[in-house]
């Protein structure tokens, strides 16, 4: 097993600098193909246009694409992803880094959170099933999480924030504990937190809810009731083990999720993440930080799902890696 | 089964809502008394959940800088912190007269082509190293104006000194006209005279930095300014990029009244400024057309710390006059008319605004009362448009406007209303991209098209040529009238100020006669400030003003 695992994770890995260029060709591509550049835009309108075009010229934009892309890549090889035109002349990763690290602290707890929820309100929604738990449960949940977070945010703003006297209405703190920023850790975090914990656990609910019936179906289940074994041995034992392997593709999915922010959440609650960060760079024509961010995106993406499909073959030994072999 | 599981899923749903809305009225219930109590979010103590203030910090919201190097920045977000970090030779103070800063005083050569200033003596970096010499002016305003630099606004706010053309073809090796004569003295030298030198001055283009700090980098490498060392009345602090900027009193400032907060923090991440004001988190909030009918309610307790100030702008309707039929003055004119300014200032806009007569804003030195402008008639602009017989031809035409999203602004939806119910005219909205917006009005492809304008200092000059002069690279809408541009002319080489306004104010009319633009409306600055604050007003354009500003407790 062990060779053949080793060989699935290297054929994986082979591919990734193919994504990788894929990527970021046809973002790059995309990118100079929108309309004016970070040059012309951030002149605005007193500028004179000759001035415009000679520094344009001078900082390659009017070279062909296919040569900026080859400059591009022969720094990003060395190391160097450029520098970031908003803010002016600071390395992309000095942009990049804070922000998502940021972003990640609160994707991260409200992940843990809504699991926390999501998990059992499943299976209890599964087990209760033909009772009024089941569907109220479920669609107390779903509502949570079909409102929109353009009225959700400032609801609970005006609830916590105006009337309560409870939180902070936004912003992100600049605490630090042993040198490392921790910002979660203040009372500015439980907003957005709670926010992006609602709107996730009914997904998840749901998802497990069908796993955990799918399983109760099953011969075996019967089999260990039939055994005489006590229902709730049953339901720990046999049927969540077996209904959580799919979940952890999701599990998978949303790791290399977190490092995506919300721009309503934070555009509304004033929080530097990433999701402003990206919309931004892409409007202000910010090239090196835009493809910094797409580049480890994909990185990120490609290697979380490795590492599902390998853990995948632990947890499940029915799942055997590298096929025919 | 089914209906019964729809049921309980309804029934969850409405329990859901129960809760929310059975909290919020507990909410309400229990914060009622704050609303009709005491005046204002100061005093009943939020502040638990905001955690404690810093005497004398003054909160802010800001706008996220593309740069803070001077010689760089061309956006008004980037300027706001500049001017307070960075000085030069002359600024404004807050009741917006043209003052010496680091230059304690000049004399001007009779016909206008030499300033001799003389510099403070008393004048230091932030970082209490040196003090500004003359040669520091020398060096940054040649910086400035450097190719190498890549500045886009070198050339546009000190073009004027002579040897600046040969300094940027490589053809001298220093501007000729920029002359340290001692350490004390600074002598600029102009190519022709210009009434708005000073004015030009006041822009960071020509304000000094540190050469030891800034060395050879250039606009797009100005990652040092990140621990900018600059002679402004604040010095930064902090900047947490994209988060915020925190502005601390020079103790070495020269000018009086130092500085007396003991900090700004400016917030740039965005969020609701509104709540967070409401909520003590901020000291000032900007107001909007959606929270103003709240505010100028008298009973609202926020009521009292509502402020306005002008702003020196205006937004406007423009044309494409080279493109027919864009291109006959009567049918620009039946298109003004039959726009009602009032309607979209007082009951769209809210009183945010006021509108516009002609194109100089009312605070404008230079303002003209008797200005004829175009008045609203929605039956003459029939008759007006019908002579033409050019209906059909202009009901091809686009509108472009700049922007993202499903709904462009309720003022451009009205006026195409306007034109429809009032001129039979139906014209269609075209929004783009801003990096668009700005290639097609370069490239003039647009037909109408809606954009504002914002001084850059308090001078007609400043309105007019940049905008109306035919060979103006800012000239959008490719007006061109010999007769506008005589008087320009005159303007410029006139010496006395009051007959140069005159001039500018005939250049005016008779641009408002032809209606290239169509003037809607001038912006005034709405917003709430703390009843503890004093001082804070909002400058109708970018200049130094916090160290106006003071609390009263």
């Amino acid at each position: 097993m062990a060779p053949g695992l080793a060989s699935y994770v290297l054929r994986r890995l082979a591919v990734v600098p193919i994504v990788l260029f894929v990527v970021s060709f046809a973002t790059f591509t995309l990118g100079r193909f929108a309309p004016s550049d970070y040059v012309q835009m951030q002149a605005g309108s007193r500028a004179n246009p000759e001035t415009i075009e000679r520094i344009r010229e001078e900082r390659g934009l009017n070279d062909p694409v296919y040569e900026q892309y080859g400059r591009y890549v022969w720094h990003a090889l060395q190391g160097d992803f450029g520098t970031s035109v908003k803010p002016r002349g600071v390395p992309v990763s000095d942009v990049i880094f804070p922000r998502l690290w940021v972003t990640v602290q609160i994707n991260l707890l409200a992940l843990v959170f809504s699991w926390l929820i999501g998990i059992p309100l499943g299976t209890l929604a599964a087990l209760k099933r033909g009772t009024w738990l089941d569907p109220f449960a479920i669609g107390t949940f779903l509502l949570f999480a079909s409102v929109p977070v353009l009225v959700s945010v400032p609801l609970l703003q005006w609830f916590f924030v105006l009337k309560l006297h409870l939180l902070p209405s936004g912003g992100w703190s600049d605490a630090s504990f042993f040198g490392v920023d921790l910002g979660i850790f203040s009372a500015r975090a439980v907003l957005p937190v709670l926010v992006l914990t609602l709107a996730g656990v009914a997904s998840l609910a749901r998802y497990m809810r069908a796993q955990v019936l799918e399983v109760l179906d099953q011969d075996f289940v019967r089999t260990a009731h039939a055994k005489g074994l006590r229902g709730d041995v049953v339901v720990v034992r046999h049927v969540l083990r077996n209904a959580m392997l799919p979940i952890v593709t999701i599990f998978g999915f949303e790791l290399a999720g977190l490092i995506g922010g919300s721009i309503f959440v934070e555009t509304l609650l004033g929080i530097p993440g990433m999701g402003l960060l990206f919309y931004e760079s892409v409007t202000a024509r910010n090239y090196d930080v835009m493809m910094a961010i797409v580049l480890l995106g994909t990185t990120i993406f490609v290697f979380a799902m490795l590492v599902v499909d390998i853990a995948y073959g632990f947890i499940d030994p029915r799942v055997r890696l590298g096929g025919a072999g | 089964m089914a209906a019964r599981n729809l049921v309980y899923v309804l029934t969850g749903i409405a329990v859901g809502m129960i809760v929310i809305i059975g909290g919020l009225v507990f909410a309400l219930s229990l914060g009622g008394g704050d609303d009709d109590g005491n005046g204002g979010s100061s005093n009943n103590s939020p502040s638990s959940s905001v955690g404690p203030r810093q005497k004398g910090e003054l909160r802010l919201f800001g706008g996220d800088p593309i740069t803070l190097d001077p010689a760089c920045a061309s956006d008004a977000d980037s300027a706001t912190y500049i001017v307070e970090i960075f000085s030069g030779l002359v600024t404004y103070d807050n009741n917006l007269k043209l003052i010496g800063d680091i230059a304690d005083h000049w004399e001007v050569s009779t016909d206008g082509l030499k300033y001799t200033f003389h510099l403070r003596t008393n004048v230091l970096f932030h970082d209490g190293s040196r003090r500004v010499t003359a040669d520091d002016f020398k060096y940054s305003m040649e910086r400035a104006v450097n190719p190498d630099t890549q500045s886009d606004t070198g050339d546009v706010y000190l073009g004027d000194l002579a040897g600046v053309d040969e300094y940027i073809t490589g053809d001298a090796t220093e501007v000729s006209g920029i002359k340290a004569v001692d350490p004390n003295t600074l002598e600029l030298t102009l190519k022709a005279p210009d009434a708005v030198f000073l004015e030009k001055l006041t822009y960071p283009t020509a304000f000094v930095v540190d050469k030891n700090q800034v060395k050879t980098f250039g606009c797009f490498d100005s990652g040092w300014t990140l621990k900018a060392n600059g002679t402004g009345p604040f010095k930064l602090a902090e900047w947490s990029l994209g988060a915020r900027i925190v502005l601390e009193p020079s103790e070495n400032f020269y000018l009086t009244p130092k500085p007396s907060l003991s900090k700004v923090t400016y917030l740039i991440a965005g969020g609701s400024s509104y709540t967070m004001y409401q909520n003590d988190e901020l000291d000032v909030t900007g107001i909007g057309s959606i929270n103003i009918d709240s505010v100028l309610d008298p009973s609202n307790p926020l009521n009292k710390d509502y402020h306005t100030s002008d702003n020196l702008d205006v937004f406007y309707i423009g044309f494409n006059v080279k493109k027919s039929p864009l291109d006959d003055p009567d049918v620009r004119k039946a298109l003004a008319m039959a726009i009602d300014k009032d309607f979209l200032a007082s009951d769209l806009l809210k009183g945010l605004t006021e509108p516009a007569n002609g194109i100089i804003p009312p605070a404008m030195p230079g303002y003209n009362e008797a200005l004829k402008g175009i008045k609203f008639d929605p039956t003459a602009a029939r008759a007006l448009l019908d002579s033409t017989g050019k209906r059909d031809e202009l009901s091809k035409l686009k509108l472009l406007t700049s922007g993202q999203g499903a709904a462009p602004n309720d003022v451009i939806d009205a006026i195409i209303a306007m034109w429809d119910q009032n001129l039979g005219v139906k014209i269609e909205i075209q929004q783009e991209d801003f990096g668009l917006f700005l290639t097609d009005l370069r490239d003039s492809n647009q037909e109408l098209y809606s954009l504002g304008w914002i001084a850059d200092y308090p001078d007609p000059q400043n309105f007019l040529e940049i905008n109306f002069r035919s060979n103006s690279g800012n000239n959008q809408s490719g007006y061109s009238n010999p007769q506008v541009d005589a008087l320009f002319d005159q303007a410029d080489a006139e010496q006395d100020p009051q007959h140069r306004l005159e001039l500018y104010q005939q250049a005016e009319q008779m641009i408002v006669n032809d209606e290239p633009w169509i003037p809607l409306y001038h912006q005034k600055a709405s917003y709430l400030v703390k009843p503890n604050i004093q001082g804070f007003e909002v400058p109708p354009f970018v200049i130094p003003f916090l160290r106006f500003v003071t609390f009263t407790d």
